[in-house]
């Protein structure tokens, strides 16, 4: 595995994602997702947000080629979804932490450079410097179970970057954490997307979450689910506990809070 | 392994006086009629009353646990003798376990291919439980007959018996296991374009190992079982508790027959603390 092969390159139109109208329809005749366009350029850290059966996961999937599209096309770096999945173009942070119970820590992260066949002695110290990157260096021998919720989704992290792809997709990963872990995740996330320079992809339905991590935040509605608008925060980095204190905070906050509002986002909670 | 013995061992104890304590009375209620009659017919008998006649009868309707604990001497002493419990044991231990190898085998082939394929499930499924309903009685001895035609002699044919019994709990609990990682898992092995063989390699087979533990206490017993059902059915000079059994039977042996059924019992409970003790060294995970 090369790195031209794990790194995907731009489209010529300079977007790394391009989504062009894209529809999802289910077997069951639910519309998950309609007419979505989306460009995401190299380096971005883009949420998606909306409350439960806007098809923000179903976006995700789609550009991970765990499901096909109705309709539309995708092209990830010039690609299909399934061409960058199988050139593993990129890393994907599910809502659980979805951890190997019988693997350590570490072996945990070593998972996917075994399952890519990278060079025996390589997978080690790649595993242990993602360790480093999350802050777990030294629960690399732990099993899952002795790791709180928090620690997991990081060593999940990890695990993701371990094999250096070019973008991140994480759908909810904090979702399940209390709000004090999560805060901190966020500020950690932000300098690791600082650190590696991943093009990143984030599932929430938290605004805060949302504002603090995005530079471009993508609101999506439900019934039928479609990207209600794109959002750019313009707050400056690196981004820190204050930011969350500033004005311009609560002004993209509040933007953000009407354009749910505005295609009924805020009447659904399923 | 200590932490989880100590605890197990006082209700253990528990229980096994409070059964001693039931029996005593029940053999004695049991046993006076026969010894009334003995008394009554003139036998010479070296007790007087019935009562005391109760726990001394040459074939008790139950043994006394004075008997017991003499047949049990009996039938220990010298250790290594052909007639002693060990070496019997020890063999019935050895066909259990190569049976439940066998079974093991067979039970991860039918496994995969129960997950693997719908069609193999619905066609083959409904065979593997119709054959669990076949008395392994019944059909122990023709096996061991039909076996032997072909030379498979010793060891063997009682292995398949055994394995023949075990392989179903095995079968179940294994697919189960492989079926047991979470779709996210699944979705994450996907993303890393990995292959059948590696889901099968780095998610289901590890995952299902806590599965196959579980299978395996319910199959060791079932394969002891059938392990000495089918040592009763082999002709010739065999080792084995069902051998035992069946000399003893033939020798109305009542009290040699109570101890080896006790012996069997607590062979059976050893060989499900040998599997608890397996899994938590192969889990470490675990706890």
């Amino acid at each position: 595995m090369t790195e031209s092969q794990v790194k995907a390159k731009s489209t010529p139109t300079g977007s790394l994602v391009s989504v062009q109208n894209v529809s999802m329809v289910f077997a069951t005749g639910t519309v998950a997702l309609k007419e979505a366009n989306l460009e995401i350029g190299a380096g971005e850290f883009i949420s998606l947000i909306g409350p439960s059966g806007c098809g923000k996961t179903t976006l995700l999937r789609l550009l991970a080629d765990l499901i096909q599209p109705t309709s539309g096309a995708i092209r990830i770096g010039g690609k299909t979804p399934e061409e960058a999945r199988k050139s593993r173009a990129y890393g994907y942070v599910f809502q659980a932490p979805t951890l190997m119970e019988w693997r350590t820590v570490l072996q945990n992260v070593m998972l996917p450079l075994e399952v890519m066949n990278f060079p025996a002695h390589e997978r080690r110290p790649r595993a242990e410097k993602m360790l480093g990157l999350v802050g777990l260096e030294k629960f690399a021998r732990s099993y899952p179970w002795q790791l709180s919720g928090g620690m997991q989704q990081r060593v999940s992290i990890a695990r993701a970057l371990a094999f250096d792809p070019q973008l991140l997709f994480m759908d909810e990963p904090f979702g399940a954490l209390d709000e004090i872990t999560r805060e901190n995740l966020n500020l950690e996330l932000l300098r690791l997307w600082r650190e590696t320079g991943k093009t990143i992809i984030f599932v929430t339905h938290s605004i805060p979450e949302a504002v603090f991590l995005s530079t471009r935040i993508v609101v999506m509605t439900p019934r039928p689910g479609k990207i209600e608008t794109v959002i750019p925060v313009d707050l400056p980095q690196p981004r820190d506990f204050e930011t969350r204190e500033t004005p311009q905070f609560f002004e993209i906050a509040t933007q953000v809070r009407e354009a749910l509002r505005k295609g009924h986002g805020f009447e659904v909670q399923e | 392994m200590t932490r989880l013995r100590s605890p197990n061992l006082l209700p253990m104890l528990v229980v096994a006086l409070v059964v001693v304590a039931l029996y005593y009375p029940l053999m004695l209620l049991a046993n006076v009629p026969v010894a009334q009659r003995a008394l009554e017919s003139g036998a010479a008998l070296e007790c007087k009353t019935a009562l005391a006649c109760a726990s001394q009868l040459r074939s008790p309707v139950l043994p006394s646990p004075q008997q017991l604990l003499q047949g049990f001497r009996n039938l220990t002493f010298p250790l290594t003798a052909p007639t002693s419990i060990l070496p019997n044991a020890w063999a019935t231990a050895g066909n259990t376990l190569l049976g439940l190898l066998l079974a093991t085998v067979v039970g991860f082939f039918f496994a995969i291919g129960i997950v693997a394929s719908r069609a193999f499930e619905r066609s083959l499924l409904p065979w593997v439980v119709a054959s669990q309903t076949v008395p392994v009685i019944a059909l122990a001895p023709m096996l061991v007959v039909v076996l032997g035609q072909y030379g498979v002699q010793g060891a063997l044919p009682k292995a398949i018996i055994a394995a023949f019994v075990a392989f179903f709990p095995i079968t179940i609990g294994v697919a189960k296991g492989l079926r047991s990682p979470d779709p996210l898992a699944l979705d994450l092995m996907k993303t890393y374009n990995a292959t059948q063989s590696q889901t099968y390699l780095k998610l289901r087979f590890p995952a299902s190992v806590p599965y196959l533990f579980t299978a395996f206490k319910v199959a060791v017993t079932a394969a002891l079982i059938g392990a000495i059902v089918a040592e009763i059915s082999t002709v010739g000079f065999q080792q084995g508790l069902g051998r035992m059994l069946f000399e003893n039977s033939r020798a109305s042996d009542v009290v040699s027959i109570w101890v080896i059924m006790i012996s069997s019992a607590i062979l059976g409970i050893l060989l499900v603390a040998l599997v608890g003790w397996v899994e938590r060294r192969v889990t470490p995970w675990r706890r």
